[in-house]
Order: structure tokens, then C-alpha cells, then sequence
């Protein structure tokens, strides 16, 4: 990289942004896991089984449909939230 | 199990074929083709009854898959995999174009590097290869020239314009060398390196996938399955030969092979007749044979001066013996229906005795 786009100030700026909505991403994740905690005690409480794959089929559908109605690619967000699940199974797991 | 589905299917319909299939447990992958889209399933499809999928809006066929591999095969597709090899002149492999990529076998100093790619660029090669680490069979002799090779191998780039292909042996070593070619190659004797595979898999640069020497098409594909199946579809097979009791030939060039994989699967095929021959005389005829046979490339190497290479110089051709061969080769791709490189002016020149 040259240092005149390093120094470039508006680039800077749109870089600085990306962090804030970053942070604000792991946020939003660090919830959801935390939510995913409170249904794996609550699943483990009523003797109902972590893995609940027609939930999570429903959940990708609303995600896909969701990321057309923001004129977003459908396959990259459907990876993203495939990961968001599975990762969220994994949290109600460690209960 | 593949799902036929009409094409131009509205975003619902589609959503509810895949939520239908991914209750059971399954992941889909949807490939939108002229007419017909495909919704492949991994996954244990078992639970799922093919005639209540059939049922749903929008589903035209349902096909089971006998076969190991998914989403290398040829039916989980809607078309062939072309490749983009991210050089500015838009270089595609799997295409019509016959695209040859050409050098060193090794790295082995600058002069050297710049002098041969510029050389195959000259004679009509699409891509450079040169290897920075390099797998011997011996752990005594040259192993490569590691990361000054990386450096040298992009400013070959920048001088010529080729996208660069180069050897990852190492999971740990992926981005360092994502960073600094085009096309990450996976060497015969990594082939079955799964957590390597699965490395590759997760960056977004093409993998060519050699075949490993005692591998069949199938583990071959299976092998391209663990790359594809962390998200990365660019893979771009290479036949180079595998091992059996004729010596005559460093390995022997499976051709057949090569009309089996256009048969199996959608990826591209190339061929290395340098590693299959082991010989420089030998190289021309199995590259012809290649061609013939429906490979959309070939890895080439060449060496300024063979007697002089630090590997793998028995094998390589001298630039004139290369250009020679570009010329040769003409033929047999307009026969298999493929251009040569259409930018390199190709004026007739005396051959070299």
C-alpha cells in the first residue's frame, strides 16, 4: 500500500465506520449466543432436544428472504447465518 | 439426492423447496442455470421422501446420487465451472480457450524467473508457474527458496502480466502464499492432506488439485469435495501421471482419466505432461494426447537451462523447445475445438534442430 492512500483522509474515515459497525456486529452475535444459552437451559429444563432442524431451516428461510428484500446477495448471507446457527447449537449445547 | 427445479423460479417457491430440505437436516446449494436450476442436498437424504419433494412448487425432476462425491459432480450443476484467473486480460479456464501455464519447476533466482516467464508469455502461456516450496521425495536435496520465491514469483507477475500458480504445502502457510499468487496448487503428494484441503477451501483463490500418485478419479474427486465443501467451488483438477510398473515413463499419464473427469465432474481439467513423462522429449506427444482428450489446459515446465536446474531438469523443456510445442499444439486444440492464445502474434520462425 502507498502512503498516500494511507493518508487518505475520506478513505480513513469510511475504514473507521467499518469499525464501528464491526464492533456493533460482534455485539449483535455476542447477544444471540447469549439468548441461545437462555433456550439451551430452558430446552435442557423441559427435557426438549438441542438440535431442532426444522427451527433452524426456518430461521435460514427468513434470513434469505430478508437479505433479498435489502437487494443483498442471498447465498453469502445464507453461509453467514448457517454459521450463526450452528454456532448458537453449539452455545445451547454447553449449557 | 439433485432437485430439478423450473428456471426463473420465484425467490418463495425456491425458498420452500430448500427450507422442505433443510428440515431434515440437509444444506442446499443452488446452481441457476439457462434451463433448468439445480438445488443440490448434502446430507443424509434418507429421512427425505423423494416424492414429497417432488410434489412441492416448482420441482420438475428429483435424482438420487449414487455417487460419492456431490458438489464436484457433473449433475450438481447447471453448467461447466469456468474459472476466472484474475489477470487483467481476463483469462478463463474451462472455457473454449486452451489455457497452458508454463515455467520452473523451482524458483530459483530472480534472472532466471523473469527470463522464463517472459519467455512463455511470448509463446503464448496464460499463466506462470515456479515452485517456492517444494515437496522432495528426499529431505537432502534443494526444498525451494520458501518466501524469497513468493516475492520473486509476484514481481514476475507485474513484469509480465501472468497470473502466478504456485505449490501450499503447509495449512499454516496458506495466506502467506494466497497473498502472493493467483492460483494456490495442492502437489500430488498433498492431495490427501485434508486439513490442507479444508485450509485452501476457506480462501478465496483457485485450487489446482493435483492428483496424487496412487489416487483414483474418484479419491481425486472426493479430494476436490473437501476443498468445495468449505465454500471454495474454484478447484481446477490436474492429471500428472500416477504410479505403475512401467518405468519407461516417470509415471504414466492417465488420459483416460482426463475423458472420465469431463464425464464426472463440472470442474476444469488440466494435464501436466511434464511430471507424467519425466523426459523432454516426451512432454509434446502427451500434451497433444491431453488436448485430445478434452483437458482445458496444461502446466508446462520450462527451464532456461535445463542441465542447469536445481530440480526436475530431465523434464524440462529449454523456452525455443516450448515455443515449438505452442506452435505444434495449434492443431490438435482447433481439433478439440479449443483456441490457443489469440494475442500472440505467431509469425512462422525457422525450428531450432
Amino acid at each position: 500500500m502507498t502512503a498516500a492512500r494511507q493518508a487518505d483522509p475520506v478513505l480513513a474515515k469510511l475504514r473507521a465506520d467499518l469499525e464501528v459497525l464491526d464492533g456493533e456486529i460482534v455485539r449483535l452475535v455476542a447477544l444471540r449466543v447469549e439468548t441461545a444459552r437462555a433456550i439451551g437451559a430452558h430446552k435442557r429444563a423441559a427435557g426438549v432436544p438441542t438440535l431442532d432442524a426444522p427451527r433452524e431451516a426456518a430461521v435460514i428461510r427468513r434470513a434469505a428472504a430478508a437479505a433479498r428484500d435489502a437487494a443483498l446477495p442471498e447465498e453469502p448471507l445464507r453461509a453467514i447465518f448457517w454459521q450463526l446457527v450452528e454456532l448458537c447449537r453449539r452455545a445451547q449445547e454447553e449449557v | 439426492m439433485i432437485i430439478i427445479a423450473r428456471t426463473a423460479l420465484p425467490g418463495p417457491e425456491l425458498d420452500g423447496i430448500r427450507e422442505f430440505v433443510e428440515r431434515h437436516g440437509l444444506r442446499t446449494h443452488v446452481s441457476h442455470g439457462t434451463d433448468r436450476t439445480v438445488i443440490g442436498c448434502v446430507g443424509d437424504a434418507r429421512a427425505i421422501d423423494p416424492h414429497a419433494v417432488r410434489a412441492l412448487p416448482g420441482v420438475e425432476e428429483v435424482i438420487p446420487v449414487r455417487k460419492p462425491y456431490r458438489l464436484a459432480s457433473r449433475e450438481f450443476v447447471a453448467g461447466r465451472t469456468v474459472i476466472p484467473l484474475g489477470d487483467r486480460r481476463g483469462t478463463l479456464i474451462g472455457g473454449p480457450q486452451l489455457v497452458v501455464a508454463a515455467g520452473p519447476c523451482s524458483v530459483e533466482g530472480r534472472a532466471m524467473l523473469l527470463e522464463t516467464a517472459t519467455a512463455v508469455r511470448a509463446s503464448g502461456a496464460r499463466m506462470l508457474r515456479g515452485g517456492a516450496f517444494k515437496p522432495r521425495t528426499s529431505p537432502w536435496v534443494f526444498q525451494g527458496l520458501g518466501v524469497e520465491a513468493l516475492e520473486l514469483l509476484a514481481e514476475a507477475r507485474a513484469a509480465t502480466g501472468l497470473p502466478v500458480v504456485t505449490e501450499v504445502m503447509d495449512p499454516r502457510q496458506v495466506e502467506l502464499v494466497a497473498a502472493h499468487a493467483d492460483v494456490l496448487q495442492i502437489g500430488a503428494r498433498n492431495m490427501q492432506n485434508y486439513a490442507l484441503l479444508a485450509e485452501v477451501g476457506r480462501v478465496r483463490r483457485p485450487v489446482l488439485l493435483k492428483r496424487g500418485l496412487s489416487a483414483t478419479v474418484s479419491e481425486l474427486l472426493l479430494a476436490a469435495e473437501h476443498v468445495m465443501a468449505q465454500g471454495n467451488r474454484d478447484v481446477i483438477l490436474c492429471e500428472r501421471g500416477i504410479r505403475t510398473f512401467e518405468t519407461a515413463t516417470r509415471n504414466t499419464l492417465d488420459v483416460g482419466a482426463v475423458a472420465v473427469l469431463k464425464l464426472e465432474t463440472h470442474l476444469p481439467v488440466i494435464v501436466d505432461p511434464s511430471h507424467a513423462a519425466g523426459r523432454a522429449d516426451l512432454v509434446a506427444p502427451l500434451a497433444f494426447a491431453a488436448v485430445a482428450a478434452g483437458a482445458d489446459g496444461l502446466i508446462v515446465e520450462v527451464h532456461p537451462r535445463p542441465s542447469e536446474a536445481r530440480s526436475d531438469g530431465d523434464q524440462s523443456l529449454t523456452p525455443a523447445v516450448f515455443d515449438d510445442l505452442m506452435r505444434a499444439l495449434a492443431p490438435f486444440a482447433a481439433a478439440a475445438g479449443r483456441t490457443l492464445d489469440d494475442e500472440a502474434p505467431r509469425e512462422p520462425r525457422a525450428r531450432v534442430a
